[in-house]
């Protein structure tokens, strides 16, 4: 099955899909897609065919998106938790993968054609090799794509990448690159595998369990939760509908919140700058006090600096992504 | 054409909200009237029965037996609820309400957050709210939910901790994203001065410099009140596993709304990804 499908949405979806662009509308949407195996049980079929099934629901929520107007997708694919699953069921889906990013590798003039930019969030060196290969072969061709986005979180959790946020500023103050103070809610989100999107406004989980379970929790503090009951393979265009709705009632209080909070991180940097600049003052210790004037520019130069120094080590740090992707798809070649 | 679709949606919009109004009213109303009958109802009952009447003293005591029954009975009780407030208006008595039958079914710990800080500006008022409802629905008589009310010595700002039985925590978003950013820095701080390197960092040690700074558990259920589809801030890094309950609105919430919660909440299987 493919990744992108061209049929058009029927009269009556258009005209729903119409209606709702009335109002406003995600821009990005995260899916937990969760019921596949309750489905294959009820369904009497293999789990793996409940996987399979899976996909193809995703293929085709993509389209729904699409014609909808929303952009960037991001689906939990498979978690770090999820190897504790049985091996024959780690293994296919391993496999699932393997065929779904070929098949990918495959349909590039369908990719470019659409702009589909695919990005893959997770720590990859969990993965059997030939898999990370395959990924980052999909990852790298379609880096330049622009006009749609999806983000797919494989060996994934949040903790891990938050983790791995930290780990990386770390990193960056044992190269020198930034200080210790220069650590914030900015530069942490920064530094997340998600760094190139928006956060999401909306997050569906399906089959009615009410958990976020480990996915995108720092990104969706100020989303629109839904959680429906339908399982993921059965999930269609009018569940999607219903989700919009929801969104589009929470909007106006959502975006206050944001708001407030996005103030509220501008009042923190501040504070932290001037803490910092205090500090700097005191150890020259000239003993002179500054008038206001000066300590304003102070401050000033202190802030232009600190943003120098953040730009040149996100810099860096994307570099340094994109090179360990690059050297994963070139393996391939060699081997 | 756009014109004609915006309408619909206006349209729509204004029956969605409609419908929201409408069980509002019904839920807050239904309630009232539930109310009134018993106090109608219950003293003929008693008067019948017993003519001795047991007085305020005895339904408390009752009540309390039943909260606590109430409690053991359910299959698996949380550990620690979360009451996250999404509403505007903040009615501190019924919030104090849910706090304490939360303590009564037997929860240990508490915290009640809002995105706006109001719990945490107004500490105090929520403290004397909640000791005032527990005498009013526990009464004075028992030792086991005694209270005291303790200054948080570990942290700086000055939470007040009831505990005892239970530990009531009030949160605000500073105790989100800002707490892992304080973590991370505090991490990259010991990465300059060389006690660490990068390599150090991972999922356990950040998670145990979190539950440091909180020195409580992981929330496993957080009660959603208002209409509003999100968790505003509430504790980004905790909520990993947490059951997210919504309850249309936590001003006149009843102790049955509370255990329907605890009903959902004991019915739901977690398979930790597996």
């Amino acid at each position: 099955m493919s990744w992108i499908r061209e049929e058009k949405l029927s009269l009556l979806e258009r005209l729903t899909a119409n209606i709702l662009k009335a109002g406003p509308m995600p821009k990005h949407v995260a899916f937990i897609m969760d019921g596949n195996r309750r489905y294959a049980q009820k369904e009497h079929k293999e789990r793996q065919e409940g996987h399979t099934q899976g996909f193809e629901k995703l293929a085709e929520t993509l389209r729904w998106c699409l014609n909808l107007g929303i952009h960037e997708v991001t689906v939990y694919a498979f978690s770090i938790e999820n190897f504790k699953r049985s091996k024959e069921e780690v293994d296919g889906l391993m496999e699932l993968a393997r065929q779904k990013f070929s098949r990918l590798l495959t349909e590039q003039e369908n990719l470019e054609k659409h702009g589909v930019c695919i990005r893959v969030l997770g720590d990859l060196t969990l993965l059997p090799e030939d898999l990370q290969t395959l990924i980052a072969k999909a990852v790298v061709s379609t880096r330049a794509h622009n006009k749609c986005f999806l983000n797919v979180c494989f060996a994934y959790t949040s903790r891990h990448e938050i983790a791995n946020a930290v780990k990386e500023m770390a990193w960056g103050v044992e190269q020198g690159l930034i200080k210790s103070s220069d650590v914030s809610e900015v530069l942490l989100s920064e530094c997340l595998y998600s760094s190139n999107s928006p956060n999401p406004d909306l997050l569906i989980r399906t089959s009615g369990e009410v958990r976020l379970s480990d996915f995108l929790l720092w990104q969706t503090s100020y989303s629109c939760l839904v959680f429906q009951s339908v399982l993921w393979p059965e999930y269609s265009f009018w569940n999607l509908c219903e989700a919009i709705l929801q969104f589009q009632m929470s909007h106006r209080s959502i975006q206050k919140a944001r708001e407030l909070h996005r103030e509220e991180q501008v009042l923190q940097q501040m504070e932290s700058d001037r803490t910092c600049v205090a500090e700097i003052l005191q150890h020259r210790g000239n003993g002179k006090p500054m008038d206001g004037q000066s300590q304003q520019n102070a401050l000033l130069n202190y802030s232009s600096s600190r943003e120098e120094r953040v730009r040149g080590f996100l810099n860096t740090l994307q570099h340094k992504r994109d090179a360990f992707f690059d050297d994963l798809s070139s393996q391939a070649v060699v081997a | 054409m756009a014109s004609l679709y915006e309408m619909v949606w206006r349209f729509l919009h204004a029956l969605l909200y409609l419908q929201r109004a409408i069980v509002a009213w019904f839920r807050v109303h239904i309630w009232r009237w539930k109310l009134a009958v018993v106090d109608l109802l219950l003293p003929l009952a008693l008067g019948f029965h017993n003519q001795k009447k047991t007085g305020p003293k005895g339904t408390r005591t009752s009540r309390r037996v039943r909260w606590g029954a109430d409690g053991r009975t359910l299959e698996k009780l949380p550990l620690h609820v979360g009451l996250l407030v999404t509403e505007e208006e903040i009615h501190y008595t019924d919030i104090a309400n849910l706090v304490v039958w939360c303590m009564a079914v037997g929860i240990s710990y508490v915290s009640v957050y809002d995105n706006q800080g109001v719990f945490k500006r107004n500490n105090s008022r929520l403290m004397e709210e909640i000791l005032k409802q527990q005498q009013e629905l526990l009464g004075m008589g028992s030792s086991k939910y005694s209270v005291e009310i303790l200054k948080n010595g570990t942290n700086k700002q000055e939470h007040q901790v009831l505990s005892c039985q239970s530990m009531v925590k009030v949160l605000s978003p500073d105790d989100g994203r800002l707490s892992i950013v304080q973590a991370a820095q505090q991490l990259c701080r010991a990465v300059e001065q060389k006690e660490k390197t990068s390599k150090d960092i991972n999922v356990s040690v950040l998670d145990s410099l979190l539950k440091e700074s909180k020195n409580i558990p992981d929330p496993d259920l957080v009660l959603k009140f208002g209409t509003v589809q999100s968790t505003l801030g509430f504790l980004p890094w905790h909520i990993r596993l947490t059951e997210i309950i919504s309850m249309p609105s936590h001003i006149d919430a009843s102790y049955d709304d509370l255990y329907d919660a605890l009903q959902r909440f004991a019915g739901c299987e977690q398979r930790l990804g597996k």
